[in-house]
Formats: structure tokens, C-alpha cells, sequence
């Protein structure tokens, strides 16, 4: 039996498995780019991380804190603007990408930008990023998903997944082809999206989760994978790395924060 | 070696000189280095109808919206948005109908500078975006915002954005020449094409260098000095965001902005502080050594990691040698001269 392991440390575990060696792959802020060192240094050691505002070939050895941080690490290998990595991207050199949602749909299509109406919003959300370019030229992009929302009509499109589903996508000829979402990595299991239909089904479940409590989650009705098994544990090395190295990513961010505002009264009122 | 005219001023002044109401105004920052010093200006100058070019959205656009500078916003990301804690001002602005934006994805804003900065008049961007609704929906650039082309050589649907070239660029870099030379290295992000694509352009940086440095580490220059109209020295700048080589990101300054402007008193708190209680970004730092002490500043001061040299050296830079002979010809200057008159190719 291993090491017991927090849900934040199952997740990277579970996205980094999603790189492969030799790969040239884009990360986001947060969970992916933990994931990004975590895969470099066990079991994918010539992966190029690349981060969309111009950092290409580097090993984080902290959490960066933005995409264009630099003070996470030692020195990278090339140095570019943000306009060159889409364009590397569109020329088809990205391997990998990862995208955070906000809402999904069941053919992986994302809504980053806005609930309600666009022109005056019941919440407005950060907006596209980079998504939308990376999703649509990435070879594979792999969705991460921690409080976000399954629905069944996004209000706001952001980012093209499998469009209407079938292959609407690949039909269109706008896209790399073969690319689109490959992977959703949730609190609860990990997707797959059926190679004909395009639509999302239930490939694994984490450990101690039921079908039924992910199917509670989500508006559709979810198909569910007759080879279902259970998400891999992480093993200890796995979690040692991302604890030595990441300890503040192991935990919620809401506890980040409470023992963060101690420590600062602490050191005020020293 | 002088080059140009030594355009250093205070931010007052810069801003008061090249920033006016009714501007499209870009933060030509991304994410990082951001221009806070010279964005507390703009707000404290109280500048109205602003369009906001920011792409990374970071708080900056919440304080200028905040201070009632903002019009408009042309964006890839709004920072804050979304945020469970509170809502931010671009938020409650777009709410009550007082802000318009219009949502690009961040290769489209910058392809929108790049076309800028180099004088063309619209830029290809990826067509995926054809299935989105950034393309569907429209705000106040409605059907300028996109145009579709059929592409005369591949016969493809070919997505255009037109260019965008702001009124004024403000940007924080590392380090300039007094001439308005401005470097810049990390990440590169949008940061050149912002400032480039700008008619106008205030550079703040944290340190002011000699013509000699630039000069030694040219590829570090990202802003020629023939297109800089101020340059202001202002150490921590970019504070509470960080600059490579200089300092990390105060993560309690931000906390000390972020946690007031996710509401609309503690906003006008935030500003009545931070802003116009501080005439210039000096006061602001003092103000801000006054509560967290020195120390709160020095444990975020960078250590170096420096850059190897690059050589910029060459055989020669002289076209006469030791001798004093001409290296192709081998003659000295007065032999020149002497073969120049037996030659008679010399005129009276």
C-alpha cells in the first residue's frame, strides 16, 4: 500500500501521465505546469515545456505564478515572443496542450468567458487566453477540470472541442487533424471522447468514487466505458517529488491561504 | 556617443504630456513588469474615456477602471473575473452597462499589434476560431472586429483581424538609456508589439544605464530610442508584480490590491491609499516600507543569475592596419593621396 495522497497530488499524478517523452508540450499555470515538472523529472526527461509567452525548454523548480514567470527556475533554453508559440503551434509542433475549464459541454467544447449575456453578464470569467488557438492546433489537448461546471448548452463558446460532435470538427477543415480534446482529468475520474460520435465517456474513476456520484455531476446521460477500471494510484516517489518541490500545489489553495495570513500576522506582529 | 535628445522626465510629467482623455491607452506588459507606476498615474491624473488595450488583465485594468478612466476594454484575459472571494470593478463595470470590451484570444491581440508595429493594415490569424463565439459575438468593433477572406493563393477561409495601433504604450522594462533606448528580457509575451504598434510611447524603467551598455547588449533592446517620447527612472516600477533580475512578485502587495478592489468600497480604499494618497510612486514605495518595514522589499530583491556576454568584438573596426597601411589597398593615406594626384583624379 502507498503513501496516503491529497486529491490535488492524484490530479497531477493522473496529467502528467498524459506527457510523453520527447514531446514538445504547452503548459498553463497551476496543476499542468506541476505536472510538466513532475513528468520531466520521472518518467519523461527530453520533454520541451513550453509557456505561451515566449519561455521554450525549462525544469520549474517551484510553482511559477504566471505564464510568463521566469523566477521559478534556472535560465530556459530560447527565449520568444507569444505571437511564435501559436505560430509553432499552428505549424504543428506542439505535441500536447493543457486547458483548464470553466464549463464543458459533452463534446469538449469550453466556455472560459461569460455566464449569462456577453454584453452585460451574470459573471464574466477571465476569457479565452490562449485557449482557443491551442485547442484548435495542439496534436492533443488534455482537459483539466477541478471547479468547473458539466453543462448541457454552453452559453458562450471559447473554445471549439468536437463542435456539434461526429465529424463536425474534422469536416470543417479548420483544424489539425486528429487534434482536439483527447482527455478530461476531473476531482472525480478521467474521460475519454468516443472516436466516432466525439462524445465524452467515462473512462476511469478515482479511487473511492463511485459511477453514480459522477454521474450526479453531469447534465447528460453520461455513457459510461465497459472497460471502467479505477485511476491509477500515485506512487511514493510521485508524491515525495511534487512535496519536496511543490508543497503549497499538494494542498487547496483555500488552506494555502489560511496559513499563509498566519504566517503574515505572525511576522507583523513580530 | 550621443544619440538623439535625452528625453527623461517624471512620470507627472509624462503622463501629463503624452497621455490624454478619450486615448486608446495599452499597458504594453504581459503579466509580468507590469507598468503599475505609471498606471497609479494615469489614475491619479484622473484621464477619462479611455479605450484600455490590456492583455493580460491583470489588476492594473481594475484600478483604471476602477478610478473611472475606462470606457472601453480590448482584452485576451481578465485576471480577476470569475473570482469566488468578490467581484472586481471590469466585472461590475460590464454588469451595469458603464464598460463595453471586446474579447480577442491572445494570439489575435497580438496579431493585432503585429500588424500594427509593422504598418500593415490587418493580420492573418488561426481560422478554429470561426466556431466560437469570439468570432460570433461582437462588441464596438462589431464587423470590424473580424473579416473572412478566401486566401488568393491556397484557396482556404482565411481569418483577418485589423490592426490595432494605440495612441499611447506605457511599459515598465528593466533598463533604458536617458536617449529612450528601452531593454527588455524574459519572456517576451506581447510586449514589443505593443509598444511599437503606439504612436506615442512612456517607458518607465528601473534603472537608467549608460549609452555604453545598451550599445555593448544590443539584442536586449526592444524599443529603438527614435520611437520613446519619455523615459521615467523608477525603481520598483512594476511593484507588486515582478521584474526578471530585479525582484519576485509581492504576493502581499497584490494580496493588499486585490483584496480591496473585490469591492467597491474598499476599491475607493484601495485608491484613496495607493493612489491619491501618494503623489508620485516614490511616496507609494515609502508608504509601502512605512507598514511592511524594509524587509518586506528585500527579501524579494533578485539575486544574480547573469546572462554569459555575448561578444560583439571584431578583428578590426579601423580600416588601417598597425602600419597605418589601408588593409585592402596597403597604402597609407598620404600614399593615397600622392597616387590619387599621379592618377589625376583629382579636381581643383
Amino acid at each position: 500500500m502507498s503513501k496516503p495522497y491529497t486529491l490535488n497530488e492524484l490530479l497531477i499524478i493522473t496529467i502528467a501521465k498524459e506527457i510523453r517523452d520527447d514531446e514538445n508540450v504547452v503548459l498553463g499555470v497551476g496543476l499542468p505546469m506541476i505536472a510538466g515538472a513532475l513528468a520531466k523529472a520521472l518518467f519523461a526527461p527530453r520533454a520541451t515545456l513550453i509557456m505561451e509567452a515566449g519561455i521554450i525548454g525549462f525544469q520549474p523548480t517551484m510553482p511559477m505564478e504566471n505564464v510568463a514567470d521566469c523566477t521559478a527556475f534556472r535560465g530556459f533554453s530560447c527565449s520568444t515572443d507569444l505571437f511564435s508559440t501559436f505560430t509553432m503551434t499552428y505549424r504543428g509542433f506542439v505535441d500536447v496542450c493543457f486547458l483548464g475549464v470553466a464549463q464543458v459541454d459533452k463534446y469538449g467544447n469550453l466556455n472560459t468567458t461569460v455566464i449569462g449575456d456577453y454584453d452585460k453578464p451574470d459573471v464574466r470569467l477571465p476569457g479565452s487566453g490562449g485557449a482557443a488557438d491551442f485547442i484548435s492546433y495542439a496534436k492533443r489537448t488534455v482537459l483539466t477540470m477541478r471547479g468547473g461546471q458539466f453543462v448541457e448548452k454552453l452559453p458562450y463558446l471559447t473554445s471549439p472541442g468536437y463542435l456539434e460532435g461526429g465529424d463536425s470538427r474534422e469536416k470543417s477543415g479548420h483544424f489539425t487533424p486528429g487534434s482536439g480534446p483527447s482527455k478530461l482529468i476531473s476531482t472525480q475520474g478521467v474521460f475519454e471522447f468516443d472516436p466516432e460520435t466525439k462524445e465524452m465517456f467515462l473512462s476511469s474513476v478515482h479511487p473511492g468514487i463511485t459511477v453514480d456520484a459522477v454521474k450526479k455531476k453531469v447534465p447528460w446521460d453520461l455513457k459510461v466505458s465497459p472497460d471502467l477500471h479505477e485511476t491509477r494510484r500515485p506512487k511514493d516517489e510521485e508524491i515525495e517529488f511534487i512535496r519536496r518541490n511543490f508543497p503549497t500545489e499538494s494542498i487547496s489553495k483555500a488552506l494555502v491561504l489560511e496559513l499563509g495570513l498566519a504566517n503574515m500576522a505572525r511576522k507583523l506582529s513580530a | 556617443m550621443k544619440t538623439g535628445k535625452n528625453k527623461l522626465m517624471s512620470a507627472r510629467q509624462a503622463v501629463a504630456k503624452y497621455v490624454r482623455d478619450g486615448d486608446t491607452l495599452i499597458i504594453g506588459n504581459y503579466t509580468i513588469s507590469i507598468a503599475f507606476g505609471l498606471v497609479n498615474e494615469v489614475a491619479r491624473q484622473k484621464k477619462r474615456g479611455l479605450t484600455l488595450c490590456s492583455q493580460s488583465g491583470h489588476l492594473c485594468d481594475e484600478i483604471l477602471t476602477a478610478a473611472g478612466c475606462v470606457e472601453r476594454l480590448v482584452t485576451a484575459y481578465v485576471m480577476s473575473a470569475g473570482s469566488r472571494e468578490g467581484e472586481y470593478p471590469v466585472s461590475r463595470g460590464l454588469k451595469k452597462g458603464e464598460l463595453q470590451v471586446e474579447d480577442y484570444t491572445n494570439f489575435q491581440y497580438n496579431a493585432r499589434l503585429v500588424a500594427g508595429m509593422h504598418g500593415l493594415s490587418f493580420m492573418q490569424v488561426l481560422e478554429g476560431v470561426l466556431h466560437t463565439d469570439i468570432f460570433r459575438r461582437r462588441s464596438f468593433m462589431r464587423e470590424n472586429k473580424f473579416k473572412v477572406i478566401t486566401c488568393p493563393f491556397t484557396g482556404k477561409d482565411t481569418v483577418l483581424v485589423p490592426a490595432l495601433n494605440p495612441d499611447v504604450c506605457i511599459i515598465h522594462v528593466q533598463r533604458a538609456d536617458k536617449f529612450g533606448n528601452a531593454q527588455y528580457w524574459g519572456a517576451m509575451g506581447s510586449v514589443q508589439a505593443a509598444a511599437l504598434a503606439s504612436r506615442r510611447i512612456i517607458v518607465s524603467c528601473e534603472e537608467i544605464v549608460e549609452h555604453d551598455v545598451i550599445a555593448a547588449s544590443p539584442h536586449f533592446t526592444i524599443i529603438p530610442y527614435f520611437r520613446v517620447d519619455a523615459v521615467v527612472e523608477m525603481p520598483w516600477g512594476a511593484h507588486p508584480s515582478q521584474v526578471v533580475g530585479y525582484y519576485n512578485s509581492d504576493k502581499t502587495g497584490l494580496a493588499v490590491l486585490s483584496m480591496g478592489l473585490m469591492n467597491e468600497d474598499g476599491g475607493k480604499a484601495v485608491l484613496d491609499e495607493w493612489v491619491y494618497g501618494c503623489p508620485d510612486h516614490n511616496a507609494y514605495m515609502k508608504h509601502y516600507v512605512s507598514i511592511m518595514g524594509m524587509d518586506g522589499l528585500n527579501v524579494l530583491r533578485a539575486r544574480p543569475y547573469y546572462s554569459t556576454p555575448a561578444n560583439y568584438g571584431a578583428a578590426f573596426t579601423s580600416v588601417w592596419d598597425e602600419e597605418g597601411k589601408e588593409r585592402t589597398m596597403g597604402v597609407s593615406l598620404d600614399e593615397l593621396e600622392q597616387i590619387m594626384k599621379e592618377k589625376e583624379v583629382l579636381y581643383e
